[in-house]
């Protein structure tokens, strides 16, 4: 399990750099605990709902309020840890 | 000074809740909710939302529903007047899209399905159907568009550019915005609960709403209400999120109050933006909380009942309050059980009738558009207005980008009268702007941000400029396609919140409203070659502060296959172009400097003998001679022939015998080609001269005159660059 989310954490750094645009980020540069919104990233609400998106087309995952959007995407590994357990193709 | 005053006094509506301004009052005062699900186009199970949509069919004769909506609403305020309208001016965010995105679903690409793709389009076709000879002006302001119409139609009466006006607003439901707003999570799935605890967002709805305004010294008998005064502000904040503060609602509603020469305590009634969603009813509740000390007024919002009609709401809406003033009665704000007791507004859930002699009504969009209005009943007497007349536009600075490169290799090659044509690469656009407030705009909002800092840098004034108007024919494609095709690729589930954001026509006024942090009238213009002299002519209305330093800007992007598909004048032109200028104006009441001026607009169909009203109104033979030491000319490709015949008989009716450039051969078709030429004509007029390659045999010294841009073809305009 714990393995199965790192994958997913690696998968997740390159997907929000190229679905965000990020020129000048590396996935490394992305922290599993760095706080992924108003943080040095410089990500913001509209950032936030361009990877609502991603996660529903990509992982069949949908956040659809901003009051559970604050808590997936509150860093790197709560967002992993959300998908994981609610893809249907990522399921144990 | 002005002893004029502005009347209503011709109303028409269409909306989900009712056809009819006498049927809209029997629906208001029995509660009646136009929301329900969509049928207008087919959604998926899973993305199925309430709609406020009009279930009435309309013929179809490949016109779009918009213009439809417009052409009911306008017929309706016009029934009772003599003649057409001096003007028409229109707050409009899609146009003909609900067509087009059929036609790209299905990937048609006759051209002239997209006839009335524009959204400028709208206005025209009203100006056409009612033989109205201009000018004509399309606002897009994306939310506040009707409302801001609604100010820039009050300064044109109060200034006597006209005797009467059509204004008002119009937007159908199309895929681009219920899908754009669904994606920003701005949608009640139970439908808008405006000021209610619960509330989750709005309701996406169509309709159109016109009103004739008349300037008058006195009330006429069939007014029903005045038009007391408006004032527009920008938040400068977010490109979509309002202001938590309620800074820039509480600078458009002060403006407005201040325009009206009312205070406070003067309103009876305020109609609320009052959307529905989290961010927009906290933001305007928290502005009202600043402006009322004590007692707020007795207020509602009619989106719980009307939905949001986006464009025409604010116009919609100042329809209402007319008929509350005439009619002795306030609209419920449906959809609110329980108050949200955050907001400390206390609604009027149900109608009521009461005499309610004073209006305010609000209207806030995307990019921090907002636009607020204050309208009274005209039979009361009230307080001469203080309007203040309108100060010379001087020019401190400029910039232009064409296929060239950007200004100094624009000069460069027109002075050598080589071709600017082509599309100048992104990364020299994006040059001097950051990565990160680049990072999610695509290119119009790139062009536009890259001329607006460089003509800022070229003027040398350190005060960043408090206004910004911006002129474009087309909007951003290059988001508007990307929405749309994400969209299909994803049989309607997945699309780019932030394509939705960027694909709004003023989405690049609003990034240059962040840059320069310019909190006053930020508005964009749409009527396509000629989109520049609206964004010219709407910032000699609106500005009127000695000193205060605007941007002009005028800008349109290629798109491989949109671009082709929209603009005849494009798919004529092998080499693709595009481009745009920015000016950067000081007002001032005195100076040596230049002055830019917008001096004449009026629309070809219908007018017969425009080229001789271009002529008398520049000053006869004799003024234009006097006037100006050469003519920039605009034919747009697509109307080269009546162009260049209406430029003949300028040349011949006027006897100018200086150098005539006809400035498209150089700059290639783009629709905002003109704001390149403005740019040309102030480079020139710097000089003292023009380009001795362009000039043939003619003399190229201006000798202290002025340099006249014409622009030609669909409709005709004059831009003076005097000295």
């Amino acid at each position: 399990m714990e393995e199965a989310v790192k994958i997913l954490i690696d998968e997740l750094r390159v997907k929000i750099i190229d679905t965000l645009n990020l020129e000048d980020i590396v996935p490394d540069d992305i922290g599993e605990d760095d706080q992924l919104v108003g943080g040095e990233l410089g990500l913001d609400s509209i950032d936030v709902l361009e990877l609502v998106m991603m996660i529903e087309k990509d992982y069949s995952v949908r956040i659809d309020n901003k009051e559970l959007g604050a808590k997936v995407f509150a860093n790197l590994r709560a967002l992993a840890d959300y998908i994981q357990e609610k893809s249907p193709g990522l399921s144990n | 000074m002005t002893n004029i005053r502005v009347y209503i006094t011709g109303t028409g509506l269409i909306t989900p809740v009712a056809r009819g301004v006498l049927e809209t009052k029997t629906s208001i005062m029995n509660d009646v909710r136009g929301i329900g699900p969509v049928t207008l186009f087919p959604v998926p199970r899973d993305r199925s939302l309430p709609v406020g949509q009009i279930h009435e069919s309309f013929e179809a004769d490949g016109l779009p529903r918009t213009h439809q909506l417009a052409l009911i609403a306008a017929k309706e305020a016009l029934a009772d007047s003599v003649g057409p309208p001096d003007a028409i001016v229109i707050g409009g965010t899609t146009g003909g899209m609900t067509l087009t995105e059929e036609h790209l679903k299905r990937d048609d690409t006759s051209r002239d399905l997209f006839k009335y793709h524009a959204t400028g389009s709208v206005a025209e076709y009203l100006a056409a159907k009612l033989k109205c000879r201009g000018p004509v002006i399309t606002v897009s302001t994306a939310c506040s568009s009707g409302t801001a119409a609604i100010k820039i139609a009050l300064e044109m009466l109060r200034e006597g550019k006209a005797k009467n006006v059509l204004v008002g607003g119009a937007d159908s439901l199309c895929r681009l915005t219920y899908y754009g707003f669904n994606a920003l999570q701005l949608i009640d799935p139970a439908g808008a609960r405006p000021l209610d605890r619960d509330r989750r967002g709005m309701t996406v709805s169509e309709g159109a709403g016109m009103l004739l305004l008349e300037g008058k010294e006195q009330a006429p008998d069939n007014a029903t209400a005045e038009i007391l005064g408006a004032g527009l502000s920008c938040d400068a904040y977010h490109p979509s999120t309002p202001d938590p503060e309620g800074t820039g609602a509480l600078a458009a509603m002060r403006a407005a109050i201040k325009d009206g020469c009312i205070s406070t305590s003067d309103i009876d009634y305020i109609n609320l933006h009052g959307t529905g969603t989290i961010d927009n009813d906290l933001s305007e509740a928290r502005a009202l909380d600043s402006l009322f000390a004590e007692d707020k007024p007795l207020l509602s919002s009619v989106k719980g009942a009307f939905g949001h009609s986006l464009a025409a709401a604010g116009a919609i809406e100042a329809v209402i309050s007319a008929m509350g003033i005439s009619g002795n009665f306030v609209p419920g704000n449906a959809g609110c059980n329980t108050p949200d007791p955050e907001l400390h507004l206390n609604p009027v859930i149900e109608p009521i009738e009461r005499d309610i002699q004073t209006v305010l009504s609000n209207s806030f969009g995307f990019g921090g558009n907002n636009a607020s209005v204050v309208m009274g009943s005209p039979k009361e007497t009230r307080a001469a207005i203080s309007s203040q007349t309108p100060l010379p536009l001087t020019v401190v600075g400029c910039a232009c980008i064409t296929g060239a490169g950007k200004t100094r290799m624009t000069e460069k090659a027109v002075s050598e009268s080589q071709s600017c044509k082509g599309i100048l690469s992104e990364r020299e656009v994006s040059k001097d702007l950051s990565p990160k407030t680049v990072r999610r705009l695509k290119r119009l909002s790139r062009l536009a941000l890259s001329l607006a800092i460089a003509a800022h840098k070229d003027s040398g004034v350190s005060d960043n400029p408090n206004s910004i108007f911006f002129g474009t024919g087309w909007g951003p494609l290059s988001e508007t396609y990307d929405f749309l095709t994400k969209l299909y690729e994803s049989e309607e589930h997945f699309t780019s919140p932030t394509d939705f954001i960027g694909s709004v026509h003023n989405a690049p006024a609003g990034q240059m409203a962040i840059q320069f942090r310019s909190t006053g009238p930020n508005i964009t213009t749409t009527g396509g070659d000629y989109s520049f002299e609206q964004s010219l002519m709407t910032a000699s209305l609106l500005t009127k502060v000695q000193d205060d330093l605007i941007l002009v800007v005028g800008a349109d992007e290629s798109h491989e296959i949109l671009s082709n598909l929209f603009d005849d004048s494009v798919s004529g032109d092998r080499t693709p172009a595009d481009g745009g200028g920015a000016i950067c104006l000081k007002l001032e009441r005195t100076s040596s400097g230049l002055r830019l001026s917008p001096s004449f607009f009026e629309y070809s169909k219908n007018n017969p003998s425009i080229i001789s009203s271009l002529i008398d109104g520049l000053g006869g033979p004799d003024g234009i001679k006097l006037k100006y030491g050469a003519v920039l000319a605009g034919i747009p490709g697509s109307h080269r022939e009546k162009g260049e015949e209406q430029l003949s008989k300028f040349v011949a009716g006027s006897g100018f015998e200086g150098p005539v450039i006809d400035y498209r051969r150089l700059t290639g078709e783009f629709a905002s080609a003109s704001a390149v030429a403005a740019v040309l004509a102030v480079c020139f007029a710097r000089e003292g001269k023009i380009p001795e390659a362009l000039c043939g045999r003619k003399s190229p010294h201006l000798n202290g005159k002025g340099i006249l841009i014409i622009g030609l073809g669909k409709f005709v305009t004059a831009v003076e660059v005097i000295t």
